[in-house]
């Protein structure tokens, strides 16, 4: 009885979502890495936490989360899921203590930068120089600003050809290894590039 | 030459506006799509740029890819309209804020470093709920 009871209610949830399917509503995929974070649906009609992939609810709040069929997903979603861009990718370079000179590992990394960017359409790069707290803040400053410069500079010269290039520095300001002021850390001496 | 003050501070706005870095760039177009911005709408192509108040449109048949600063990525399916209201990316002063409204149509959403760093300033609004990006990927349909 009591599962008779239990299959009822899961067809009327199936039914419930396949008539949502016909309104607005959410639906959550896992992250391209693999992983699965959630959103907070906030309605008229209440408020749900969707943290489950392939789970969706109504926009307005109304129901509890339950599972989307494929079907459903397909057919409301398959255009906007087929024009997604190519993901962005990041690169670290780190820098011999003080200056603008790459270590060794990172200079053979640039090849592989020109390359990938050559394969995105407009791609556009960010360079972000950022340095360790060893120093004043201000040096630091013009220092990652150096950093970046140069790494553009080397990159260019070695043939990356962009849609639209931000050069920036970040200074002290973002470490990427929390660390107390005046602090050498080999990780924190770093260019981010990233191609999108 | 008050007046005269008031037409260059307009006239300043306005170039400062045009000038404005773009906050993203279109991907990939297929059939009819449009980015207006600031009023002016243009048929979108790959490299238009995307600013802060840009509404992104589709027709029938169309689909849109725009990647953003922050490495946000957005798709559209077909007859779709959303709006970038507000776009905040300085990771360096703690200045994060991505706040979107899709009108109607279909999406799929890849957050971005905005999302990571600071997941409860990322929303996209529709018009009968707010769904708040805690760092993930997601789609969205909006029936008008």
């Amino acid at each position: 009885m009591r599962k008779t009871v239990s299959v009822l209610l899961f067809l009327a949830g199936i039914t419930l979502l396949a008539g949502c399917g016909s309104k607005s509503y959410v639906v959550l995929l896992e992250n391209p890495d693999g992983s699965t974070g959630a959103v907070v649906v906030k309605g008229a009609k209440g408020e749900q936490v969707i943290d489950q992939a392939r789970q969706g609810a109504a926009v307005d709040g109304s129901a509890k989360p339950a599972a989307v069929a494929e079907a459903d997903i397909q057919r409301d979603f398959s255009s906007a899921m087929a024009a997604r861009p190519l993901l962005p990718e990041r690169f670290l370079l780190y820098f011999e203590s003080g200056g603008a000179q790459l270590t060794a590992e990172s200079n053979a990394l640039l090849p592989k930068v020109i390359e990938n960017a050559a394969k995105r359409p407009a791609v556009d790069v960010s360079i972000i120089g950022h340095t360790d707290t060893q120093g004043r803040a201000d040096q630091n400053e013009a220092l990652a600003l150096k950093r970046a410069q140069a790494i553009a500079e080397l990159i260019k010269k070695k043939g990356l050809k962009v849609h639209a290039l931000s050069v920036e520095s970040h200074g002290e300001r973002n470490l990427l290894i929390k660390t107390a002021d005046e602090t050498s850390e080999p990780r924190n001496r770093r260019v981010e590039i990233s191609l999108r | 030459m008050r007046r005269w003050a008031i037409f260059a501070t307009l006239l300043c706005a306005t170039l400062v506006r045009a000038d404005a870095v773009p906050i993203g760039y279109v991907k990939n177009v297929t059939g009819n799509a449009s980015v207006v911005t600031a009023g002016l709408s243009q048929k979108a192509e790959v490299g238009s740029p995307v600013h802060v108040g840009s509404v992104l449109r589709t027709g029938p048949g169309a689909s849109l890819g725009v990647t953003f600063k922050d490495e946000t990525v957005m798709s559209f399916g077909p007859n779709t309209e959303l709006t970038v209201d507000q776009y905040l990316y300085e990771p360096s002063q703690g200045k994060l804020r991505m706040n979107s409204k899709l009108a109607k149509g279909s999406m799929n959403y890849v957050s971005g470093v905005i999302a990571k760093l600071q997941p409860d300033a990322v929303s996209v609004a529709t018009p009968t709920g707010v769904i708040g990006v805690r760092g993930t990927q997601f789609l969205l349909k909006v029936e008008e």
